[in-house]
């Protein structure tokens, strides 16, 4: 009897806690999403009960703010870097993870170590470098940056897919007959596939959420979601319903996506060897 | 079909040596097996053969070719791993059919390879599953069939059955040497279970530290081994060993001694004695004697085990006898029955 209560006040306490987490972090996510619905007038007031209108979405895709741009920019730099980004760092796990090669330490140290610079630091070089180049303002450039952001933490993600998948596996297929890029194509690809996509969905979601570099290296052409939300900070002063009704937008895809990563990386999990 | 030959192979990972200097004969359609402890070498000097390590050192032949720069794709070998290597993505079908699929054998040929592979190791009916539906002994079957359906010049075989239950193991042991029978294929086998390997081998090689430390028949690594290393490896219980003098046809041992006739003196010597030679007896009636540590029944017999001074000897008996523990007795055996070895060389003298 004893321990039925105790475990009854366990859950009860594991419920709070995880009710708890679950309020500060979908409060704000509500807020926005309340917002994107009511009108200007209604969004400071705190009301359950409002009725609820689309006219800010239509609204934020009209001059002068003409959102639309901005979602093809982003789609367009998130998707670029994502499809240049995986099959590099795809190639560049699988040989850090089955080939042993001279300063690998040092090198998959230097890769990993691009991740421990704060990115305001490099932003003025980058700043420089696309103004020699001509690229200021471009979705080349953001796509260039990005991948500079992602590739090390894809290839760190995308290798540690392949090291479980067991080697017996590979060696088997090089003896059944397989050159080593049959083996990458038809055994470890396949496997690893699931690792593949979560490392993408993440990466897109990097790309897509980037704000520091796009904000500096563009300024009207090649602006993201992301600073486009600063379009909405008007003189007659920030219009929070414009600005949650663009929020929802850029949040959509990434809720698509974190789903699916979801089911795959528990695939992933699962999927390993078979013993 | 063909014999494989390595001749003074040596693999060196830096300062550590896992084969040295190994030359071995496997003649066509021969079943050999490499058989030695965890970290002897077996493994490496198969893998050399596969060609997934490269000798330091030395050549391969498989028949007359020498394959040291071919890759494994080229080498015509089949083996089977440990872990099986099954590709978890794909069916039971889809495994077995991907040599014939990457080595470019004609479509039109392909489902029925498959299915006579299949049918050789009694798979046909589970064709359609993934390899993660299936049992240990299904899965191990799946890697028999792939490596079967196309007719390799050798087979490698890599502790194949260690992952199996001792029931199992029993039943695949026999499909195995069956199969080899039925296909005629120089196959060389690595294992660790003395069992299997006397069981399963035309030859065996036992191997230690890098090197063989016999070759011969199976009878003949039993009846005859020719150091300390395999007399103690090989059997099960392993054979008795005794330390002790050598001096004037008499081997002598702190608590007995027994008349030999060898000419050598040792100051170190070894006696070597299978368990099924000792036969236990009465305490006075006994060449030597000790105290019963321990009596197991194993089902076909019994072992007891006992102690004499510093050393403790098992003897096979008959199924239905019994002793209590801690009881004095005796032991009798035929001097004729024993080995004798040097405690310097390990050899066998």
């Amino acid at each position: 009897m004893g321990n039925s209560i105790r475990k009854q006040v366990a859950d009860l306490f594991q419920f709070a806690l995880i009710l708890c987490a679950a309020v500060v972090i979908l409060v704000p996510i509500y807020w926005i999403a309340s917002g994107a619905f009511k009108q200007q007038v209604d969004v400071f007031q705190l009301k359950l009960l409002f009725t609820p209108t689309l006219a800010n979405f239509n609204e934020i895709f009209r001059s002068p703010y003409n959102l639309h741009e901005k979602l093809l920019n982003s789609t367009l730099v998130a998707g670029t870097t994502v499809i240049v980004a995986i099959p590099m760092a795809t190639m560049a796990a699988y040989s850090f993870s089955r080939f042993r090669l001279r300063f690998e330490r040092t090198m998959f140290l230097m890769i990993l170590s691009t991740q421990f610079v704060p990115a305001v630091v490099i932003v003025l070089p980058y700043f420089l470098l696309f103004r020699d180049l001509g690229l200021l303002d471009t979705r080349l450039a953001l796509v260039l940056v990005n991948l500079s952001l992602i590739l090390p933490f894809a290839i760190w993600m995308i290798k540690g897919f392949i090291d479980g998948i067991p080697l017996d596996t590979e060696e088997a297929a090089l003896v059944d007959g397989s050159s080593r890029l049959q083996v990458i194509w038809n055994i470890v690809l396949p496997m690893a596939l699931p690792g593949i996509l979560t490392a993408a969905i993440f990466c897109f979601i990097l790309a897509w959420n980037e704000f520091l570099f796009a904000v500096i290296i563009t300024n009207s052409k090649a602006v993201t979601m992301p600073v486009g939300l600063s379009l909405f900070h008007a003189e007659e002063g920030v219009l929070w319903h414009l600005i949650s009704a663009a929020g929802i937008l850029i949040m959509l895809p990434m809720f698509g996506l974190a789903m699916i990563i979801q089911k795959h990386f528990v695939q992933g999990m699962t999927l390993g060897a078979v013993r | 079909m063909a014999s494989v030959t390595l001749k003074g192979i040596t693999k060196r990972w830096n300062e550590f040596v896992a084969v040295r200097d190994l030359s071995l004969l496997i003649e066509d359609q021969e079943f050999l097996v490499l058989l030695g402890p965890s970290g002897c070498g077996k493994t490496t000097t198969m893998r050399m053969i596969a060609g997934l390590e490269e000798p330091t050192l030395g050549e391969v032949f498989i028949g007359d070719r020498k394959v040291n720069d071919d890759l494994p794709k080229d080498r015509d070998v089949a083996m089977v791993f440990q872990n099986y290597g099954l590709y978890p993505h794909l069916s039971v079908y889809e495994n077995i059919r991907y040599p014939l699929k990457v080595r470019k054998v004609p479509k039109s040929l392909h489902s029925e390879k498959v299915r006579q592979a299949a049918e050789k190791v009694q798979l046909d009916h589970l064709l359609e599953r993934k390899p993660r539906e299936l049992s240990g002994g299904q899965r191990q079957r799946v890697a028999l069939a792939r490596a079967i359906v196309r007719t390799p010049t050798v087979f490698l075989m890599d502790e194949p059955l260690s992952n199996l239950d001792a029931k199992l193991r029993v039943t695949m042991r026999a499909e195995l040497k069956h199969l080899q029978h039925e296909l005629k294929i120089t196959t060389v086998y690595v294992t660790h279970d003395q069992i299997e390997a006397m069981t399963l081998a035309d030859r065996v090689a036992v191997m230690d530290h890098g090197i063989i430390s016999q070759l011969g028949p199976p009878e003949e690594i039993y009846n005859d081994p020719a150091n300390l290393f395999v007399a103690g490896f090989i059997g099960s219980p392993p054979m008795n060993l005794m330390k002790g003098k050598l001096h004037d046809n008499n081997f002598q041992h702190p608590n007995f001694s027994i008349s030999i006739n060898h000419e050598a003196n040792l100051e170190e010597a070894t006696l070597g004695i299978r368990p099924e030679d000792l036969i236990l007896c009465a305490a006075q009636k006994g060449v030597l004697q000790g105290t019963v540590y321990a009596h197991e029944l194993t089902g076909e017999s019994t072992l007891t085990t006992i102690n004499v001074g510093p050393d403790r000897l098992t003897i096979r008996g008959p199924k239905e006898f019994k002793i209590n523990i801690d009881e004095a007795v005796g032991v009798q055996f035929e001097a004729s029955k024993c080995f004798l070895f040097s405690n310097q060389t390990g050899e066998r003298i």
